[in-house]
């Protein structure tokens, strides 16, 4: 009795032991930084397809340079279809005719991205906008435009950008403007199947 | 100034007490309808403010009033939704009205609870809560009676051993500090001794009178008299009535992206002039007993 019990305690002990050890090897693995696969960048970003702009990193660009033009425009008209998944209090944030800002012309400063367009003429039209810093793609993420957020939409809704028709496969941050290029935010749904750039998250 | 001991809802049966608690806890901790948790925190500010006297006024300006500040100000670092955008912070972020109004909520809500539990603690002793609870869970309840009893009992045996103790000739309080640590160091040992013997005398004791054995019973000096007939009345009343209020959406508010919600409906009103009633039930049962006290008083 006294030595079947000594016993169970023993395996009892060595089983704890294994599943800490477990535990503690599974979370290691869950929060190591991905290794960037073959052709990948430090940045995990996939090789950009050819003839398109490579990513410029941000600390890279020194002081604003002259002033250019280009053309900035943020819509969410992929709601307008799907207005039930948001909840009330939302949806009164949808415009009509999903237009947040339409096509402006605006200025940019040689040696801007995306990014740096984005902040700029949403806080000059007074249209809300938050993002975080993202060190892992050395990119800002665009967490909501007008107080509607990534998710708002269901698991696969978000913000998603595209220059002169193309989403590219890197953050915002990471785009280097050129004269006269076309920037349009957009609201996805269905992570970017929706408007046309399912391929710079991965799909076909 | 502490009426702890001739609290009047402390007298009423211990399962009025506890429904009571639970009823305020649940609705103290998912209503944020702004008339809500103002309706909360002061009831429990009251009551608490009413048994404690200035000792829980002062807790209340000295260590909730900075929490207060502290959250106000610690959710629009890192939340910023909502329509209206005071100005930016520095990173570019909009620093906005509605995550500052959202974190004073939060806060209060916080603090309404505190308060409610301070209350709880002084009501539910634990020998109410060993009768409540002895039958269903007879481990579990002595278990956590004993643990809370020892906090006190601890506080007063280290007393105890620090007299005994200073009566040899060896003060835990005088000499070098290495001295003084060991002293400390045999108090604390003796302590840890006594406690664990207590313990396990305990369960001996308890033991040898059948806690816990199927068809023991149990003497205990509650009573459902009439007035607990009436309080459960009221409870369950204000319970079914203001949670059905709530599941249908009578209580709504929400913060973001705009402050929105029911304001001046009459049914609203209805759930929040019951809600104010429940949260000052105690307190309102307090004052009708002290008046009725004083009235005795006077004739005699």
């Amino acid at each position: 009795m006294q030595r079947g019990s000594a016993r169970t305690k023993l395996i009892a002990a060595v089983v704890i032991a294994a599943a800490l050890l477990a535990a503690w090897l599974w979370d290691g693995a869950a929060h190591r930084v991905p290794a960037p696969a073959v052709g990948q960048d430090q940045y995990l970003t996939d090789p950009v397809p050819a003839g398109r702009p490579r990513p410029v990193e941000p600390d890279a660009v020194a002081a604003p340079g002259a002033e250019r033009r280009c053309s900035l425009a943020v819509r969410c008209d992929t709601l307008l279809a799907n207005l039930e998944l948001l909840e009330p209090a939302k949806q009164g944030l949808v415009p009509a005719d999903g237009v947040i800002l339409p096509p402006t012309e605006t200025i940019f400063y040689e040696g801007e991205s995306v990014f740096d367009l984005l902040r700029r003429e949403t806080r000059q039209a007074g249209i809300h906008l938050e993002f975080t810093h993202v060190p892992l793609y050395n990119s800002a993420y665009i967490e909501g435009i007008n107080n509607l957020y990534e998710f708002d939409a269901g698991e696969l809704s978000g913000w998603m950008y595209s220059v002169n028709g193309w989403f590219p496969n890197y953050g915002s941050s990471r785009y280097r403007l050129q004269p006269g290029d076309t920037v349009e935010w957009v609201y996805t749904c269905d992570l970017g199947d929706d408007v046309g750039g399912g391929t710079a998250v991965g799909g076909t | 100034m502490s009426r702890r001991g001739r609290e009047a809802f402390s007298s009423y049966h211990p399962l009025v007490n506890m429904l009571y608690f639970i009823l305020v806890f649940t609705c103290g901790m998912f209503f944020l309808h702004p008339v809500c948790l103002l309706l909360s925190l002061s009831g429990g500010l009251a009551y608490s403010v009413y048994m404690d006297g200035k000792k829980s006024l002062r807790f209340a300006l000295v260590y909730m009033l900075p929490l207060l500040v502290l959250t106000a100000l610690l959710n629009p670092a890192f939340n910023h939704e909502g329509v209206t955008i005071l100005l930016y912070l520095r990173d570019g972020n909009p620093l906005t009205l509605e995550s500052i109004l959202y974190g004073i909520a939060a806060a209060v809500m916080l603090i309404a609870i505190i308060f409610w539990f301070n209350c709880y603690s002084a009501i539910m002793t634990s020998d109410k809560f060993v009768y409540l609870f002895g039958r269903i869970i007879p481990a579990l309840s002595l278990i956590l009676s004993m643990a809370l009893r020892f906090v006190p009992r601890f506080r007063v045996q280290i007393s105890v051993i620090a007299d005994a103790q200073r009566g040899l000739g060896r003060d835990p309080a005088h000499g070098n500090l290495w001295r003084r640590a060991r002293q400390g160091m045999r108090l604390l040992s003796i302590l840890v001794t006594w406690a664990l013997e207590n313990a396990v005398e305990t369960a001996d004791s308890m033991k040898s009178r059948g806690y816990g054995l199927p068809g023991r019973t149990a003497f205990s000096l509650y009573r459902l008299e009439r007035r607990d007939g009436w309080a459960l009345l009221f409870i369950v009343f204000c319970a079914a009535y203001i949670l059905r209020g709530a599941a249908a959406g009578a209580l709504r508010f929400v913060f973001f992206p705009a402050l929105s919600g029911v304001n001046g409906d009459l049914y609203s009103l209805t759930l929040f002039a019951l809600y104010a009633l429940l949260c000052f039930m105690p307190f309102l049962l307090n004052l009708r007993e002290e008046r009725r006290w004083k009235s005795f008083a006077s004739k005699t």
